[in-house]
């Protein structure tokens, strides 16, 4: 098991800068999601991690050792795959690698005794309830059940670093739940330190002890799932994790621990945990589900017409205009609220995040 | 494909198979050009000349010989063409029957150039089946000569008999990549088959169509062994006159000016289609 | 008036059904002669008892027998011609082999300035006009002693089977997803097991591909083995081709076609079957 820790790391193809000056930590068997847009340079990260790429600048180090010159065989990390990468074929004259095979893999190139090969796949395949399935070949089995595979043969190794590069974009909904409420378990039981790699915010969010959100090659914010969902720091990661309602404001004053602001769309009194001068503009974000229709106590009280109202299911999904200012907004599913309603809001004072 | 750039040593693996290739067609055309203009001749009179290209530049039967193996070439691959597109276009999509009509129309492909010219052969000879049963229908009254006949259809329908499942495998892997939506979106928008024709499976087919316009007519241009069981007493293919001037006539110097005419034209044919191809296809071919 | 309009379309699509088994019963039909019966005559030809010529205006020959394949065993140079080819076959190949996988090895899986250009290089023994390459390649030959030699033959066969080996083997190297050579090298796979385990392994199907492909192109070579082989060396190609000539003898013709053609059909039919894929115009699908 190793500590990993990322310094300026820098790489570049040809011209393009796909990961600029990165420096994380990521403590012993810590599960730490790098989060964002394709092309923000989380998966060529993940990559440099492995040994795939050679950073530019900057150092790679597992515990206290530089790997930077560290070819990927050598550096005990196990990766799992967005298309499996399962093994279809053993050798020339043995066709078909199954199962078995596959998890073995990377027991057979290290050598190990064939009794401890054996004792630890079976374990995996207990691990990953893939009992029974040992003779099968990869294209006999479902999706789900090959990432199973591709995680077995990933964890049999003992690998000092897990790294998941989108495992579960190939899956379909139900099952990506499924399979990444297993990995959380499973990591958390054998205790690996992982990087998780991912553009969907919810798996993120739910799978993560740290998230890394990344836009074009910098990290935009690292926290714990709570914090990056509601404390963003950015419009970036405001905007890019869940939905936000993002404007800009000034102050006018103060009124004991609130501020009062001046917004597009009226007056507010937020609880902004410290103080600004008097007459500072921000830029201000809170989530659809803080406003929602007035009911009878405390927040601040808006009154908008319904653009649209959006049964969700679980919740009403509105578009409010507010004095011109177009706002998302949430109420119970109950709610019977339709477009060109007049309706009255409440926002609670603590909901405001000021984005950098 | 591996994204970190590769250095010099990439190079050294192409040696064994390009540079294998590259050695032995690049000394050919080499002794061919330099030949043409009297150099390392066989007779040892090593010397530049262009005696031999004025000779034959002037030379009516030489003339006829390339006409003849251009007018080969060009008819053979539209044969070709048009007796496999309709194929192609049928077969583009399964169906019953269709997995037994494509292993029918292959069989050609598997049967060597010059056994497909016998099994031509045969059939059209003067007294060969179609003669036989176009006089018993009454539908001429004596046999017709189509082998050794001095226009060469003989040996286009040779070529086209043997071609047909080659061009056709090439039309078909260009039209395997017209996606169903792409006609549905047509049909969709009031295009009949025809225009379908016109405007979707022509124009996407037509990089195929022209690559294996280039490979047949470099066949047909080039050929020897077909003509010379097939072809007209006279004028002979290039290709024949070549070998005849080489190895009968021992006049290597003159059969390599042919050599390089062959070489010329397969180039220029094979350039005029290619920015043919750009052009059809806006640069992308 | 929903109903009208149901029952136009059912009839639509059956006049579009009656029209595609009309128009799979013709192509059937066309192709059954055109393909069937120019080899149903090379057969009975083959098969003609010689007291018995077939001659006009008789549709089928009087009596069959297979005294001409016997006579063509006896009394020709065909036994020889087949050891010659499928010595020269077998060897060229294995020879193509090595030199092709170094070669389709980069071609598929490195990245390289002028690679368009070399893959259209490999097309060239294909390209060029084969009487010419013959020709004067025998000019060369002849310099280094390697014309009217069993070697030289072979090394020209090799060079007309190398296009097709490089090609197919090209494109299976690049259908190798390099996730899962990430994936071997991740668990440490070390150069030899990276070839052993999935290079090989996975370029199989092709290998298997180009080696048929080289093999049916050495047996059916003509040019090249015309003027470089003969008189020396005569394969099945160039013996059919002298009873083609001068002397044409139809019957023996007969023969020799069918023993020149059946085994190529069944081994290229037998490679379709098995590989369920179409690795030649995979290859030479594009220039």
């Amino acid at each position: 098991m190793s500590k990993l820790v990322l310094e300026e790391l820098t790489k570049r193809f040809d011209n393009i800068v796909a990961v600029d000056k990165i420096s994380l930590e990521v403590a012993e068997g810590e599960f730490v999601t790098l989060l964002g847009p394709s092309g923000c340079g989380k998966t060529t990260t993940l990559r440099t991690v492995a040994g795939f790429y050679k950073p530019d600048e900057g150092r790679v180090k597992f515990n206290e050792r530089v790997m930077n010159d560290v070819p990927p065989v050598k550096r005990n990390t196990a990766m799992c795959f967005q298309s499996y990468a399962l093994f279809p074929h053993m050798n020339v004259w043995d066709p078909h690698m199954n199962v078995w095979d596959n998890i073995a893999f990377g027991l057979k190139m290290r050598k190990l005794p064939s009794q401890e090969q054996k004792k630890r796949v079976s374990e995996a395949l207990g691990i990953l309830s893939l009992e029974g399935m040992e003779k099968r070949k990869p294209g006999q089995l479902s999706g789900g059940q090959q990432q199973r595979v591709a995680l077995a043969r990933a964890i049999v190794t003992q690998p000092d670093i897990l790294l998941f590069d989108e495992p579960l974009s190939n899956l379909d909904a139900k099952l990506r739940v499924q399979v990444r409420v297993e990995i959380k378990e499973m990591q958390k039981r054998l205790g690996i330190t992982s990087i998780y790699v991912t553009h969907d915010q919810d798996e993120a969010l739910a799978i993560s002890d740290r998230i890394v959100v990344m836009n074009q090659g910098r990290i935009e914010q690292v926290g714990d799932p709570q914090e990056i969902y509601l404390r963003p720091r950015t419009s970036f990661v405001a905007g890019f994790i869940g939905l936000a309602n993002i404007f800009k404001a000034r102050i006018l004053g103060f009124e004991g621990n609130l501020t009062l602001l001046s917004a597009p769309f009226g007056a507010l009194r937020v609880d902004l945990g410290r103080s600004y001068p008097i007459g500072a503009e921000l830029d201000l974000s809170f989530r659809p589900e803080s406003m929602s229709p007035w009911t009878g106590v405390g927040g601040n009280k808006l009154k908008g017409t319904i653009l649209h109202a959006i049964f969700m299911g679980d919740a009403m999904d509105l578009f409010v205009d507010v004095a011109g200012h177009r706002l998302r907004a949430r109420a119970g599913s109950a709610a019977r609220i339709a477009a060109g309603d007049e309706v009255e809001f409440s926002i609670p004072e603590s909901t405001f995040q000021v984005l950098e | 494909m591996e994204r970190q750039r590769v250095g010099f040593s990439t190079y050294l693996f192409l040696i064994p198979g390009v540079g294998f290739i590259v050695l032995f067609i690049g000394s050919s055309i080499f002794i061919t050009i330099t030949q043409s203009f009297g150099l390392f001749s066989v007779t040892g009179t090593s010397q530049f000349t262009i005696d031999h290209w004025v000779a034959l530049l002037g030379d009516r039967e030489s003339l006829d010989s390339v006409l003849f193996s251009l007018k080969m070439g060009f008819l053979s691959s539209a044969g070709t063409i048009l007796f496999a597109f309709p194929l192609a276009l049928f077969l583009r999509k399964g169906g019953t029957g269709k997995r037994f009509l494509a292993s029918l129309v292959k069989i050609p492909l598997f049967i060597p150039a010059l056994v497909s010219a016998f099994l031509i052969i045969n059939l059209i000879s003067y007294h060969g089946i179609v003669n036989e049963v176009l006089v018993a229908l009454n539908l001429i009254n004596r046999p017709l000569r189509m082998l050794n006949d001095r226009f060469g259809w003989g040996v286009v329908g040779i070529q086209v008999w043997k071609n047909v499942p080659f061009v056709l495998l090439i039309l078909a892997s260009s039209l395997a990549s017209i996606r169903d939506d792409t006609i549905d979106a047509a049909r969709n928008l009031g295009a009949g088959a025809i225009q379908i024709l016109a405007k979707i499976f022509i124009p996407l087919a037509m990089p195929g169509i022209l690559v294996s316009a280039i490979l047949m007519f470099i066949k047909a241009f080039g050929d020897f062994a077909i003509t010379s069981v097939a072809g007209p007493v006279y004028p002979p293919s290039i290709a024949l006159r070549m070998r005849n001037t080489a190895s009968l006539f021992q006049e290597w110097d003159k059969a390599a000016v042919l050599g390089v005419i062959i070489i010329l034209t397969t180039l220029v044919v094979t350039w005029l289609y290619a920015k043919l191809a750009e052009f059809v296809t806006g640069g992308e071919g | 008036m929903r109903r009208d309009e149901f029952t136009i379309t059912t009839l639509g699509t059956q006049t579009r059904k009656n029209l595609y088994i009309l128009l799979a019963a013709f192509f059937i039909l066309v192709q059954l002669v055109w393909v069937g019966l120019p080899i149903l005559m090379t057969v009975l030809w083959s098969l003609v008892h010689p007291d018995y010529p077939w001659s006009y205006p008789q549709m089928f020959p009087e009596k069959l027998s297979f005294a001409q394949w016997r006579f063509v065993f006896r009394y020709t140079n065909i036994v020889r011609a087949l050891k010659t080819s499928y010595s020269v076959a077998p060897l060229s190949v294995l020879l193509a082999f090595f030199l092709a996988l170094p070669t389709a090895y980069a071609l598929g899986r490195k990245k390289f300035a002028g690679k368009k250009l070399f893959m259209t290089l490999v097309l060239l023994p294909i390209i060029m006009p084969g009487m010419v390459v013959a020709l004067f390649l025998s000019r060369v030959f002849t310099s280094f002693g390697l014309a009217q030699s069993f070697f030289g033959l072979v090394l020209a066969h090799t060079l007309m089977g190398l296009p097709y080996m490089i090609r197919v083997l090209t494109t299976s190297f690049e259908a190798i997803p390099q996730d899962v050579i990430d994936a071997a090298e991740n668990l440490g796979a070390t150069s030899f097991s990276k070839i052993k385990d999935i290079f090989l392994p996975m370029v199989r199907p092709g290998l298997l591909a180009g080696m048929v492909f080289a093999f049916t192109t050495s047996i059916e070579e003509f040019n090249l083995t015309f003027i470089i082989g003969t008189p020396t060396f005569e394969t099945v190609p160039t013996i059919l081709y002298s009873f083609l000539g001068y002397n044409f003898i139809r019957t023996n013709a007969s023969v020799i076609a069918l023993i020149m053609m059946v085994p190529n059909i069944l081994m290229l039919f037998a490679v379709e079957r098995i590989l369920k894929s179409d690795y030649l115009s995979a290859s030479l699908g594009k220039l």
